[in-house]
């Protein structure tokens, strides 16, 4: 019989703490002084997907009742208030919601709010109002980093741990050979393999992996 | 407060420093000897902070004997409103004269809380609760013409701005400010309203922006309380639109700002405008208001020169309290040239940097600092992108990326590809593979292990690396 799973995920809501910094700690202080209330101004962060921008901006939200909006939720206005107002995905700005986003920089002063903004591309190469992207370009800036392949085979036996599994080491080798490199993706495979190992009672190892990909997992 | 009346001009000291309310109580629950200052408004605040709380701070420790607390604070209607600005005596350079250039390094510039402090504490602030008369100009107190930098691109719109400030609603009414984004149209506006707030305190000022009024007049609608905003607007002394281009086809908007123009002027109280492009370019506006805009000057700020956003970048860089060399500001400055915006987030960068690794500012720290910033390129790089760049590189076909030859001037540099490719690309080994001809991943396994094998000892391959890795990277 099979066992069913019930679905309670363990992994810990994301914090500045359990962000694996790599070469992104000025980033990192950058956003504790922010949500401590002494930044030095709206930032703007940009990378290329999955390195964790929205992790950072809900994050940093967190730590000081911030309000945390994807670009494309954004209407016509935007709230004056909490403190901290974070916008992720700016790229996908629309006409109004852009406008709103000016307007929030405009009274960011009297309403005594920071923004806290992301996005894909450095502030000079964002196909925004020229406007609003000098805005941004004034902010504090800073690329998100990428992680090496050593960091991300560490997280993942990190957190392997931290859910109670024992993951074997040629698992790991092995998504790292096979599969995208990426976190979300690792991380989906790990949940993938959590369930599996679960429902068959085994323990996570190779002959696990390869017998899911033959009855197609994805990695 | 003898001795400073003493060091500056009676005018100066009647204005700033007797304005300002000693609050007995600071201090008492710490060791060293603290000054409260109440300042009456946010105004004095600014000016008192910029200008004279190190000296203040100065005369405190030869007073005390030690190291003296200095803050400023606005009067307590919420602790809300409370901005203390704090300056350890100890700290702050030794005396008047050497303000403009502190010799302090960048670590220690952070300790020491001068100009952070307002920064700091406002993200945090409540929303003012104050309804003291500045406050309702909703003017930014750091823009004053004091801290606008002056060159060929603003130096006749300053002139205007400033002899209108001489003389408001009679020398030119409209002033009509135009330029490009980020070249300082508010700054320089906010910095008329402050001066002549400076010199008529009971003036009524208020900035607002096009935005700003459009939602007052929605709101006007929404409520039917025209009577109330129409009374309210042409009570003012001073009215600063910034950014009109923003009343495109907003026709009741346009309406209310029409007769609230004719009754201001006809008043003689002056309004200010502020505008992307020159009036009649202005998209979407009625004629009767543009035709209105030409009764005064109109006047344009251009780019700034080169020079100029130096003395732009060394005048930011002085308000952080940080001695900004010529070599770094012209590397800033060269970099980024079209507005004041992005010259001010490089400057933030380059600080921020140079604090969080505890390192003075030098040409090298500037240009790690920036290397992210100023790298416009997309780093999402695609496997086509990386292939080419190789090829490019060295001088074969795009095509022998995907051919099975297997010569060495082909094979190496689609090694190196390969092993690039794992690099910059989360793609997976067979993906990658899969891209160069359907290979097996364990061949571009191979390659990244040869690679990194071969660089170690090949100084020409491991250089060929770094170059295309900078490439790819922009």
């Amino acid at each position: 019989m099979k066992q069913l799973v019930l679905d309670i995920r363990l992994d810990a809501p994301p914090t500045l703490e359990n962000y694996f910094a790599g070469d992104n700690a000025a980033l990192i202080a950058a956003l504790q002084a922010t949500v401590q209330g002494q930044g030095m101004g709206h930032l703007y962060l940009w990378g290329a997907p999955a390195t964790g921008r929205s992790h950072l901006l809900r994050a940093a939200c967190d730590a000081c009742q911030g309000a945390y909006l994807n670009a494309r939720e954004v209407g016509n206005t935007l709230p004056g208030s909490p403190a901290l107002l974070a916008i992720d995905d700016i790229n996908h700005l629309g006409n109004d919601a852009a406008i709103a986003l000016f307007n929030a920089f405009n009274r960011a002063r009297e309403n005594g709010q920071t923004l806290l903004l992301a996005g894909d591309l450095p502030p000079r190469a964002l196909s925004l109002r020229e406007d609003l992207r000098t805005r941004i370009g004034q902010c504090l800036g800073f690329e998100i980093q990428p992680l090496t392949d050593a960091a991300r085979s560490a997280i993942l036996s990190t957190l392997a741990t931290q859910r109670g599994l024992r993951i074997d080491g040629d698992v790991v080798t092995y998504l790292m050979r096979h599969g995208r490199r990426d976190m979300p993706s690792l991380l989906s495979t790990l949940d993938a393999l959590d369930r599996a190992s679960f429902e068959r009672k085994r323990a996570i190892t190779l002959p696990l992996l390869r017998e899911m990909l033959q009855s197609g997992l994805d990695i | 407060m003898t001795r400073l009346q003493g060091e500056l001009p009676p005018q100066q000291f009647t204005t700033w420093i007797k304005a300002l309310r000693a609050d007995d109580d600071a201090g008492a629950n710490t060791a060293a000897p603290a000054v409260l200052l109440v300042a009456p408004n946010r105004f004095v605040l600014q000016w008192v902070r910029e200008r004279y709380v190190r000296r203040i701070g100065e005369l405190g420790e030869e007073f005390f004997g030690a190291p003296t607390e200095v803050a400023l604070t606005l009067p307590v209607n919420g602790e809300a409103m409370r901005r203390p600005v704090t300056a350890s005596a100890a700290k702050v350079a030794p005396s008047p004269a050497s303000v403009s250039a502190p010799a302090m390094p960048p670590a220690a510039a952070s300790s020491a809380p001068v100009a952070e402090a307002p920064r700091a504490e406002s993200p945090r602030r409540a929303p003012a609760a104050s309804t003291s008369a500045y406050d309702k100009t909703r003017l930014n107190p750091d823009f004053t013409f004091d801290t606008l930098v002056t060159g060929r691109a603003n130096d006749l719109a300053r002139a205007a701005a400033m002899q209108v400030a001489d003389n408001p609603g009679v020398s030119y009414n409209p002033l009509f400010v135009y330029g490009g984004v980020g070249l300082g149209k508010t700054h320089l506006i906010h910095a008329l309203g402050n001066e002549v707030f400076r010199r008529n305190p009971k003036a009524i000022i208020r900035y607002v922006h096009a935005e700003d009024y459009y939602a007052d007049v929605v709101r006007a609608y929404q409520q039917k309380s025209f009577d109330v905003f129409k009374r309210y607007y042409r009570s003012l002394d001073v009215l600063m639109i910034d950014d009109i281009q923003f009343f495109n086809n907003k026709n009741r908007t346009q309406e209310e700002f029409f007769h609230a123009f004719n009754a201001l002027t006809e008043a003689k109280k002056q309004i200010i405008i502020t505008c992307d492009t020159y009036p009649k370019d202005i998209q979407g506006l009625e004629d009767r208001l543009i035709s209105r805009f030409d009764w005064g000057l109109t006047v344009q700020i251009e780019p700034p020169e080169l020079e100029m956003r130096v003395a732009i970048l060394k005048k930011k860089a002085d308000s952080h309290n940080i001695t900004l060399c010529d070599d770094v500001a012209f590397l800033i400055a060269k970099n980024l040239r079209a507005n004041v915006r992005e010259l001010e987030g490089a400057l933030t960068k380059v600080v921020a940097f140079a604090r969080f690794h505890s390192k003075q500012i030098t040409l090298d720290v500037a240009k790690e600092a920036l290397k992210d910033l100023l790298n416009a390129h997309n780093r999402q790089l695609t496997i086509e992108h990386i292939q080419k760049t190789v090829a490019d590189y060295f001088k074969i076909k795009v095509a022998d990326m995907h051919s099975k030859k297997r010569t060495r001037v082909i094979a190496r540099p689609r090694q190196v590809a390969m092993a690039l490719a794992k690099d910059l690309t989360p793609m997976s080994l067979p993906a990658i593979g899969d891209a160069f001809g359907g290979r097996d991943h364990t061949t571009v396994l191979h390659a990244c292990r040869t690679i990194a094998e071969l660089r170690r000892n090949d100084t020409q391959l491991n250089h060929d690396l770094h170059v295309l890795t900078q490439v790819l990277r922009g």
